[in-house]
């Protein structure tokens, strides 16, 4: 009971931060349920991999992008949208920001600290964090990008739909 | 010949632009003109740069050209443009429009205005405190850091209307976030004031470039990509360095 209370309130922030974000980006309304909807099956399912599973968050955060690259390809004609209008957002909620500017504070640490060890620590937390992130985010560009390129035609002849209505 | 191929060239380059402008991948552009330039009875050279592109148009028997550089337009990533944008490409196609209504379509298009910034605005707000929820922050941090957005992402939606750039806006909106999310710790407000710090400035990472970078990458548009990923990686620099620089201010240690 309590994994299903913790599935449904990750559903339900990630699919607002899914909304906000790709308020940004100016998607436009009759999109961003899809935004909403990928953006919880995502951050759930990688949710639960990486705390009830155990699995580490580079090949969680690959899966879940797969599985949110896959949805968005039928969902694509139905929303008359390419579809990284919108899971491309929908993954912005998986983007591990916190990793990249602890990579950055690593650095600037680096840089203040003054003695060798204070150094050696600040240099691994920069290279830890800065690694993490960039292999995080390229597992996350694969598995979102592989459907649209596996499925060429569906992906690049959604917006085609719109005239036949 | 020669006006026809310059109104069709003229017209290829600012469509490409346009949707480089407003953050469409490369392999979208490429498609998109492909499938104007097919209808249009011409072929198509496209070279696309950062912050260029260089379109040069042949007519049917490879016997005249016209070329023709455009910057791209557009002063952020708009999904809206790029779906209407598409759409037109598919309106070409298959309704035979001519350049003439096409360009006329196309203006139409990038002169649309974007979402209502309020609306945006308390949107992106409702975002971030969502994601500090997401990483186990209580309720009073999530109250902070929808204050914290609130109040960063007013000032860089006020100082990019004031055009200033966009390095400078990130900074100061990483700053001023960071400075108001460090009131958990200040006030003693909250249990977890280290994610309410954490998460105010995380609105400002520039995801969609990340992954535009990746998608090019695949497409084979290195030139692009490493340009897209560049630009990620400066903003991400200046977030941060607000974010020490807020951190700074109100005598944070950087890591606990």
């Amino acid at each position: 009971m309590e994994l299903l209370f913790d599935i449904l309130q990750d559903m339900l922030f990630s699919a607002l931060a899914a909304i906000g974000f790709a308020s940004i980006s100016n998607t436009p309304f009759s999109a961003m349920k899809y935004c909403a909807l990928l953006g919880a099956v995502g951050h759930s399912l990688r949710f639960v991999m990486m705390n009830y599973m155990g699995i580490h968050i580079v090949i969680s955060a690959f899966v879940a992008a797969l599985i949110i690259g896959i949805l968005a390809i039928p969902f694509a004609p139905k929303a008359k949208c390419p579809p990284e209008t919108f899971s491309y957002p929908a993954l912005l909620p998986m983007i591990p920001g916190m990793y990249a500017y602890r990579a950055v504070q690593g650095l600037v640490l680096c840089l203040s600290s003054n003695d060798e060890s204070a150094f050696d620590h600040y240099f691994y937390l920069m290279n830890f964090n800065g690694l993490t992130c960039v292999i995080v985010v390229a597992g996350m560009v694969l598995g979102v990008t592989l459907p649209i390129f596996v499925f060429k035609r569906i992906s690049f002849s959604a917006t085609r739909e719109m005239i036949k209505d | 010949m020669h006006d026809m191929l310059k109104g069709k060239c003229r017209f290829i380059s600012s469509y490409a632009a346009a949707l480089l402008g407003c953050g469409a991948t490369c392999i979208r552009i490429e498609k998109n003109v492909e499938r104007i330039a097919r209808t249009f009875g011409v072929h198509v050279d496209m070279t696309l740069l950062p912050s260029h592109v260089i379109t040069v148009v042949w007519d049917k028997d490879y016997t005249h050209s016209y070329n023709c550089q455009s910057k791209p337009t557009g002063e952020a990533i708009d999904f809206c443009r790029n779906i209407e944008l598409s759409k037109l490409s598919w309106q070409i196609a298959e309704d035979k429009l001519l350049y003439e209504d096409a360009a006329n379509r196309f203006e139409k298009i990038i002169s649309q205005p974007r979402l209502n910034k309020w609306l945006v605005l308390l949107l992106t707000s409702t975002a971030n405190a969502s994601f500090c929820r997401l990483f186990g922050g209580d309720f009073k941090a999530v109250g902070i850091v929808f204050c914290a957005t609130l109040i960063g992402f007013l000032l860089k939606q006020i100082m990019l209307e004031d055009k200033i750039d966009l390095r400078i806006t990130t900074v100061l909106s990483a700053f001023v976030a960071s400075v108001i999310g460090a009131s958990g710790y200040l006030f003693g407000i909250s249990g977890t004031p280290e994610l309410a710090l954490g998460t105010s400035v995380l609105f400002l990472v520039p995801g969609i470039p990340y992954i535009n970078a990746g998608s090019d990458l695949f497409a084979g548009h290195y030139l692009c990509s490493v340009s897209r990923f560049i630009q990620a990686v400066i903003l991400t620099i200046c977030l941060s360095l607000g974010l020490c620089g807020g951190m700074f201010l109100m005598q944070m240690n950087f890591f606990n």
